[in-house]
């Protein structure tokens, strides 16, 4: 059950401008952001919309150029590189589109990773990469590399790594744009039971509708703002 | 620390044929560094042997003042004590003595000044190597007092032959009266040395010390160590040992100070050249890494995001400058150790060429040294890894939405 007094993320008036091509780019226009735990959530939008941006910015990857982010009470503005590195490796997983392994390391090697930066114990790292490997059904593929994988193999292996430090939150960022709908439907189905087993927070960036579709929550972002934002039934 | 290592070294061989290049290039600098380095060695060892065996002697004993005056009266003080105790030393492989001193030399065409040096042929055989530079005619053979060899420049210049006469004046010690003496060329040499081919002319010993005036008489006492290097040793306590009753015992470096200068000035081109080779392998590093960088934008982008302190990113990158030098020092020893061990079995023919007013009589071997192995390997790592530090620090700097969006690109 999602704890309804307790704010994993909380953002204030973020604003972001780029430059692009020496020509100002309003990203975000004052999005207020408040996101309980456990949520399974979805920020949908066309192309420019702001989706990756509002991740970045919440996942502390990219500052806002006004506005305050809070995440798990912790203002991100006030951290150290080395503060929110560490903050980032201990309490938030990332599913990219894709690229999203590392090629040289074998799939334990890339769920483990971040564990070894956590410095937790070999044993305990072979259980939970074990545990993990099982639930999103990749049991035996431990040794492969990522070039020996399909794409969908392939996000299911970042999902269990996303997951494998049992981060509050999990930022997936179009997390199934490269993959066919089956196979898409399949991981959401991952994620949605690892959401409901272990009360982590899931945020989607998507356009894809199966996403939106099992999404508890809907958040509609149009130009840089909050057009909508939906609790479904 | 581990993963990062692992990382590194895979990360190097993601793209094969440009660790190779770059490998093999950082190689072939590390291995010519060794080479000339053995070959500077070698070299020097050639000039010392060729210059110390042909004539010099890899030491000398005098009396005191007389390498600065050459004064015919200054012959040694206590020559038969010396004698003796030279006999009797474990370091001494062998000695000859001399007599020195200027002379004019003349035949019916032409007249010269020269060195005249008085030897005892059997025991100079051990320590020059006259005899063995005798072309025509030969190294006192009978028992002719009146024998002399000469080099083949003044040969040409007196216009003389096997067995013509030459008339050898030289100024006697203590009344400076003037001594003449006949003499009939029996050996001729070539030692392809101008010094040696036309300014010197030899004769038996007890001859020159009846021309000199200086019966029993000696100038000079060349020496032959069991071990050369021990010549250049200026503590060796022998030299204290000989160098009391007016006389002075010294090492050929002492003799010929402008050699071990010329020895200095070549190692420091050797590190000369060694600051040029680092250089450029730090050009190749650097633009390896920056290239290889450049293609791993998104995952670096990625790896910051999932958690990877700045100074990871920065000890990946060095490690994988210390990966590719790794790779590089074991191409450049095996290149370098090949190529230096054949040139130690072949040689270099330099023999014929005049360096440092010494003509290389022998094949030149490249000297091979252990600390070559070590000393270069080692900086060459070293100085790999500091430049690694430069893209490094790129590397830690980056943002990671940037690092992905470039990847992107």
């Amino acid at each position: 059950m999602i704890d309804k007094s307790y704010d994993i993320i909380k953002a204030e008036a973020l604003e972001k401008t780029y430059e692009d091509n020496g020509v100002p780019v309003k990203a975000l226009r004052g999005v207020d952001l408040e996101i309980k735990k456990g949520e399974f959530l979805s920020i949908v939008g066309p192309s420019g919309s702001g989706k990756t941006t509002l991740l970045n910015i919440i996942s502390g990857l990219d500052d806002p150029s006004k506005g305050e982010v809070y995440l798990n009470n912790k203002l991100i503005s006030s951290m150290s590189g080395r503060e929110l590195s560490d903050f980032r490796r201990d309490n938030i997983g990332f599913i990219f589109q894709s690229h999203n392994l590392i090629p040289v390391l074998s799939v334990e090697e890339n769920i483990e990773y971040i564990m070894l930066l956590q410095r937790v114990p070999k044993e305990e790292r072979h259980k939970r990469v074990e545990n993990i490997l099982r639930d999103v059904g990749l049991e035996g593929f431990a040794d492969r590399f990522p070039t020996q994988l399909s794409g969908g193999q392939q996000q299911r292996v970042a999902i269990a790594r996303a997951m494998v430090s049992r981060p509050a939150l999990i930022l997936a960022d179009e997390p199934t744009a490269s993959l066919d709908s089956k196979t898409g439907s399949e991981l959401l189905d991952i994620m949605r039971s690892l959401n409901e087993k272990r009360d982590m927070t899931f945020i989607f960036s998507t356009h894809d509708k199966l996403v939106m579709d099992k999404a508890r929550r809907l958040i509609v972002l149009k130009d840089g703002q909050i057009e909508s934002d939906e609790v479904k039934k | 620390m581990y993963i990062f290592l692992k990382l590194a070294w895979r990360n190097i061989f993601r793209n094969k044929r440009r660790t190779i290049i770059a490998g093999t290039a950082i190689g072939i600098g590390l291995a010519s560094l060794i080479f000339s380095d053995a070959l500077m060695i070698g070299m020097e060892e050639n000039i010392i042997e060729s210059a110390t065996s042909t004539f010099l002697g890899e030491g000398q004993i005098h009396r005191k003042g007389f390498r600065q005056t050459y004064e015919v009266e200054k012959t040694i003080n206590n020559l038969d004590d010396i004698i003796i105790d030279l006999g009797g030393e474990e370091i001494m492989a062998d000695f000859s003595l001399r007599t020195l001193s200027p002379a004019m030399i003349s035949s019916p065409a032409n007249v010269s000044s020269v060195e005249f040096v008085g030897i005892e042929p059997s025991r100079e055989k051990n320590l020059s190597k006259i005899d063995e530079a005798i072309t025509e005619g030969s190294y006192f053979s009978g028992d002719g007092e009146r024998d002399i060899v000469i080099g083949r420049k003044l040969a040409e210049i007196l216009e003389v032959e096997i067995g013509d006469r030459i008339v050898v004046t030289v100024s006697q010690a203590e009344t400076g009266d003037l001594s003449q003496e006949m003499f009939r060329v029996s050996g001729i040499y070539f030692f392809n040395s101008r010094e040696m081919d036309r300014g010197m002319a030899f004769a038996r010993l007890n001859k020159t010390q009846q021309m000199l005036g200086i019966e029993g008489g000696i100038h000079e006492i060349a020496l032959r160590f069991t071990d050369i290097s021990m010549s250049r040793n200026k503590l060796l306590p022998f030299w204290d040992r000989y160098s009391k009753n007016g006389n002075e015992a010294v090492g050929w470096n002492v003799i010929l100070p402008q050699m071990e200068s010329v020895f200095a000035l070549s190692r420091f081109s050797v590190y000369i050249m060694g600051l040029i080779l680092f250089g450029i392998v730090a050009l190749v590093i650097i633009n390896t890494l920056f290239m290889s960088l450049k293609e791993r934008m998104f995952e670096f982008g990625v790896l910051r995001a999932v958690g990877t302190r700045p100074f990871g990113m920065a000890k990946l990158i060095v490690f994988e400058a210390g990966a590719l030098a790794v790779i590089s020092i074991v191409l450049g020893i095996i290149l370098g150790l090949a190529v230096t061990y054949i040139f130690t079995l072949t040689g270099i023919d330099y023999r014929g060429i005049e360096y440092l007013g010494v003509t290389f009589q022998d094949l030149l071997y490249p000297e091979m040294r252990i600390s070559q192995f070590f000393i270069y390997p080692i900086s060459l790592f070293f100085l790999t890894c500091l430049v690694g530090v430069y893209p490094a620090l790129i590397a830690a700097r980056m943002s990671p939405v940037k690092a992905m969006r470039q990847g992107l690109l």
